[in-house]
């Protein structure tokens, strides 16, 4: 007993000292950052006095405003898109025997690496003005596509499309194995035909993991600095590269307002992963339980759990 | 005879493997018909090719007379219950009976009123607006149940539906399926691998092995008089014997068969004063020594010893016969009339 | 409805579409890269292998390399050191305090970079300790960055082998806690471990928001150079790309093997 109650108290001491640096760490670089911005976004750059000017500046001048809508915007569309295509894909992917399944997510998962500055530049090379796309449709005369400009926001959505797809496949795909054969064969036999199935039961089982992506496509999108910045710099109005540039710009060196557009920023980002968090839960309910023949093994749920990880991690690159 | 339910001749391949093998099986209308055997003999393939959803690679399929080959799952009017269950978790238990009723079209009114009804039939008036997860295996298998009897099948299909549950909730709904079928005169195909579950349901039953019908015929047919050495270790724990084993115990055989059955309870352990009696009443007693004794509940059954044969012996539990132990010698009554003649398989 | 044996055309079709969507801008880079000169034309009219040649007898990118990998090197082996105690306890001695960590690890995949920049930025530019610009200040931030990496991995690889059961055994035969956990621990959740350090190491190599607004104009990482070369040389920048993205698909197959291998074993 002594000896027992002995080693719980050394223990005691222990687990103390084995958070210590990870404590150190984070209250440095994270929780310091977080509280510097925080209080500096109620600070003015002018005088330092105590305003919520920043944050009034943030959301009615005209200029952070548009770059507030651009930014909901693109995130919006992108994300849209995203999980259109990737629904068919994960679908679609769900058919093929699992090797060929697996090879198809490998490839998808390496190509989503291919995201920030190379991606932005493999685009001009695709599609810039001199690009391989851009002279093959001017020779065939293809005039649909002569107002194209990978520059224009159009362009952008094309380039932010691409890195949202493999995200969303991965993070779609696992949830297909929930619906089952059964369900599919049941609701035939009850006399709905394939596109009744998926409106009345598929659907609606896989509305929580849908919504779920949603919410991480367009976190990821919000986020995304390096495609924007390194096809034109600073040139695009969006929150993510104004911010950029008042916290670290030569021209308007204004690191409050920054931290104002920062906090507004993270809120969406937060409010995006706050509900695809519970969205899981959501499906989980679905999902366990009832659903034990086809849950696709630990492993392949872990995979794709990184690859979203690795992918998610476009605001960062 | 027009049967109600009339299967010709049907085939179903996997690659080069046959699951089904030239099955031919009738049903008249208001019967339930139990496919008994074990996995793998194709019976829930032929369930599935009769819902259609799985091709058939030769036969026909006539409900009412009707060919079904053409038709789609959800055109042939066929009620089906799977295994587990495969409710709709995102709906209610009211809206999953309700389902097959809103495909077809049905007013908002008279969908409302076949739930209840249903709802009433399974007994689960109270679990309406409950989601499936909530609810126990045994409610769910019934929920299913009231699921596919809501449109008004022509034919059931039950897969196993009760293997997935508890032994006393599976007596339990044995008895209410069986009831429900009764009461609607629903003409019923039943799958399972219980023959316990066979004997008490069934009409008929089916036995099938390998993708064929061995045997079918009522219970106490099937029960009685196993044609083959399949059927009969499957129906029970059966003695089976070949033909030199037979000879050594009962001295001469009848007919030519090479395997023969000799049930359980037919063999009698008996006391030295009772052996004269038993004889007059045309017995035959040999000698034996007893393996092993096990208790289940009101039998006895012994494994005994007889000259290099083993047989399996049931004793009722009457406390009459505690005293013979193992290793014990004992002396065993046996039947002639009793011996049955087994088919050669796939005669 | 009928059984399916493998995929029909149409789910073929569309895979394929797939594929060539997402490998397009790759062949693009590659073409590029090998291209001697390419100008208002389709394809390439002549070949080169010059530009890999001239990226290795660069020495800004040499030099950025450098930088690249002891910068991530550090940063990772850091996030080690700190990591594996600090999950190991909280794990085996203080599971309550589980969440709390939970909701620290995961505000980095939560904030996009630009955010966590802008917090550093005002935290170490000014005031007591001024370290902007410097390498310091880049690892801290690498540090945040992988924190939900490497939380994942190592408590992923503990729970799978039973730390504080193995822990309790351990105890039971008389060894102390810290021996414990150096003999028995840590040992059985190193290739665990091993998959999360491979990540980490592959993201933080693609790193470019935090790298180049915190130490953007004194260091130069990969990912930045890349940006500088990209205006100047498309040839040599598409050389450079290529290269990475070798590097970056070698990370992965390793990954993927070796997950392979532990899901193997672990069924096995």
């Amino acid at each position: 007993m002594r000896n027992k109650k002995n080693r719980i108290r050394l223990q005691d001491r222990l687990w103390v000292l084995g958070l210590l640096p990870f404590a150190i760490m984070v209250l440095s670089f994270q929780l310091a950052p977080v509280w510097s911005m925080l209080t500096g976004s109620f600070r003015s750059d002018i005088d330092f006095s105590l305003t919520w000017h920043n944050y009034y500046t943030a959301l009615h001048s005209p200029f952070y405003r548009k770059a507030i809508e651009n930014s909901l915007l693109i995130s919006s569309y992108s994300s849209l898109i995203g999980i259109a295509v990737g629904l068919a894909c994960a679908y679609s992917v769900t058919r093929f025997s699992p090797a060929i399944r697996d090879r198809l997510l490998m490839l998808s998962n390496m190509t989503s690496n291919f995201a920030g500055v190379p991606l932005a530049f493999a685009y001009i090379i695709l599609l810039g003005s001199n690009g391989m796309f851009t002279l093959l449709f001017k020779q065939w005369g293809w005039n649909a596509f002569a107002g194209f400009d990978l520059y224009s926001w159009t362009g952008l959505t094309l380039v932010y499309v691409y890195f949202q797809i493999p995200l969303s496949l991965l993070l779609l795909y696992p949830s297909f194995y929930g619906i089952r054969e059964q369900w599919k064969e049941a609701a035939s036999l009850l006399g709905a035909n394939a596109w009744q199935f998926w409106r009345t039961v598929g659907m609606p089982i896989l509305a929580p993991a849908i919504f779920g992506t949603l919410g991480i496509l367009f976190a990821n999108a919000m986020g995304a600095y390096a495609t924007a910045y390194a096809l034109v710099g600073g040139n695009y109005n969006l929150l993510a590269i104004r911010i950029g540039s008042l916290v670290s710009g030569d021209v308007a060196n204004q690191p409050n307002l920054g931290s104002a557009l920062a906090v507004l920023l993270a809120c969406t980002t937060l409010l995006a992963v706050a509900l695809n968090h519970g969205m899981t839960k959501r499906s989980a309910r679905y999902l366990t339980g009832t659903a034990r023949t086809a849950v696709p093994s630990r492993r392949e749920r872990r995979r794709a759990a990184r690859g979203a990880l690795a992918n998610a991690k476009e605001g960062m690159g | 005879m027009n049967s109600y339910l009339d299967l010709q001749g049907i085939r179903k391949n996997y690659g080069t493997t046959a699951v089904l093998d030239d099955v031919c099986l009738q049903a008249a209308e208001g019967e339930l018909v139990t496919l008994l055997g074990p996995s793998g003999c194709g019976k829930s393939t032929l369930l599935r090719c009769i819902a259609g959803l799985a091709d058939l690679n030769g036969g026909r399929i006539l409900l009412q007379g009707r060919d079904l080959e053409r038709l789609a799952p959800r055109q042939r009017e066929v009620g089906m219950v799977f295994q587990s269950y495969a409710l709709f978790p995102n709906l209610t238990a009211g809206e999953n009976i309700e389902y097959g009723l809103r495909m077809r079209g049905d007013s908002k009114r008279s969908r409302q009123r076949r739930t209840e009804e249903l709802l009433a039939l399974v007994d689960l008036e109270e679990k309406r607006d409950v989601y499936p997860h909530h609810l126990s295996g045994g409610q769910q298998q019934r929920i299913a149940l009231a699921r596919s009897l809501a449109v008004q099948p022509k034919l059931l299909l039950l897969d196993e539906p009760l293997s997935a549950l508890d032994a006393q909730i599976r007596k339990n709904l044995r008895a209410e399926i069986r009831n429900i079928q009764k009461r609607l005169n629903m003409t019923t195909l039943f799958v399972t691998h219980d023959q316990e579950e066979a004997l008490t349901m069934s009409d008929r039953v089916c036995i099938m092995n390998k993708g064929r019908i061995v045997q079918a015929g009522t219970p106490e047919e099937i029960y009685a008089k196993p044609r083959t050495e399949f059927a009969a270790r499957f129906m029970g724990s059966y003695n089976v014997l070949t033909r030199p084993e037979a000879m050594r115990l009962f001295g001469r055989l009848e007919g030519s068969s090479d395997s023969f059955a000799l049930r359980p309870e037919s063999v009698k352990l008996i006391r030295p004063d009772e052996e004269e009696g038993a004889r007059a009443g045309g017995k035959r007693i040999v000698e034996g020594t007893v393996d092993s004794v096990s208790v289940l509940g009101t039998i006895l059954r012994y494994t005994v010893d007889s000259g290099g044969v083993r047989l399996t012996i049931d004793v009722l539990n009457d406390g009459r016969s505690i005293g013979i132990g193992e290793r014990g010698s004992v002396r065993l009554a046996l039947d002639p009339s009793q011996l049955l003649q087994l088919e050669q398989e796939g005669a | 409805m009928t059984e399916r044996n493998g995929a029909g055309w149409g789910h073929r079709a569309l895979q394929s579409m797939l594929l060539v969507y997402l490998l397009l801008p790759l062949a693009a880079t590659a073409v590029y890269a090998f291209a001697r000169e390419w100008q208002n034309t389709l394809l390439p009219k002549s070949w080169t292998l010059d530009w890999f040649g001239s990226m290795f007898r660069d020495t800004r990118f040499l030099e950025a390399l450098w930088n690249s990998l002891y910068l991530c090197a550090i940063s990772v082996g850091l996030s080690l050191i700190v990591m594996i105690p600090a999950v190991f306890v909280l794990t085996v001695y203080a599971p309550r305090l589980e969440s709390l960590m939970k909701g620290i690890v995961v505000l980095p995949y939560a904030v996009p970079g630009v955010v966590a920049a802008v917090g550093l930025i005002r935290t170490y530019s000014s005031g007591p300790i001024d370290i902007s610009g410097t390498t310091y200040l880049l690892i801290g931030a690498y540090f945040v960055a992988i924190l939900p990496y490497m939380y994942q991995g190592i408590r992923n690889s503990l729970l799978t082998v039973s730390a504080p059961e193995l822990m309790q055994a351990a105890g039971l035969l008389g060894a102390g806690p810290i021996r414990a956990f150096l003999t028995v621990v840590l040992p059985n959740i190193a290739p665990g471990i091993v998959v999360s350090t491979l990540l980490s190491f592959s993201v933080l190599f693609g790193e470019f928001v935090l790298t180049n607004m915190l130490v953007g104009a004194h260091i130069q990482t990969i990912q930045v150079y890349l940006y500088q070369r990209v205006g100047e040389s498309g040839h040599l920048a598409s050389a450079i790309a290529i290269a990475y993205f070798v590097f970056i698909l070698i990370v992965s197959m390793a990954l993927m093997k070796l997950g392979q291998r532990r899901s193997g074993r672990g069924k096995g």
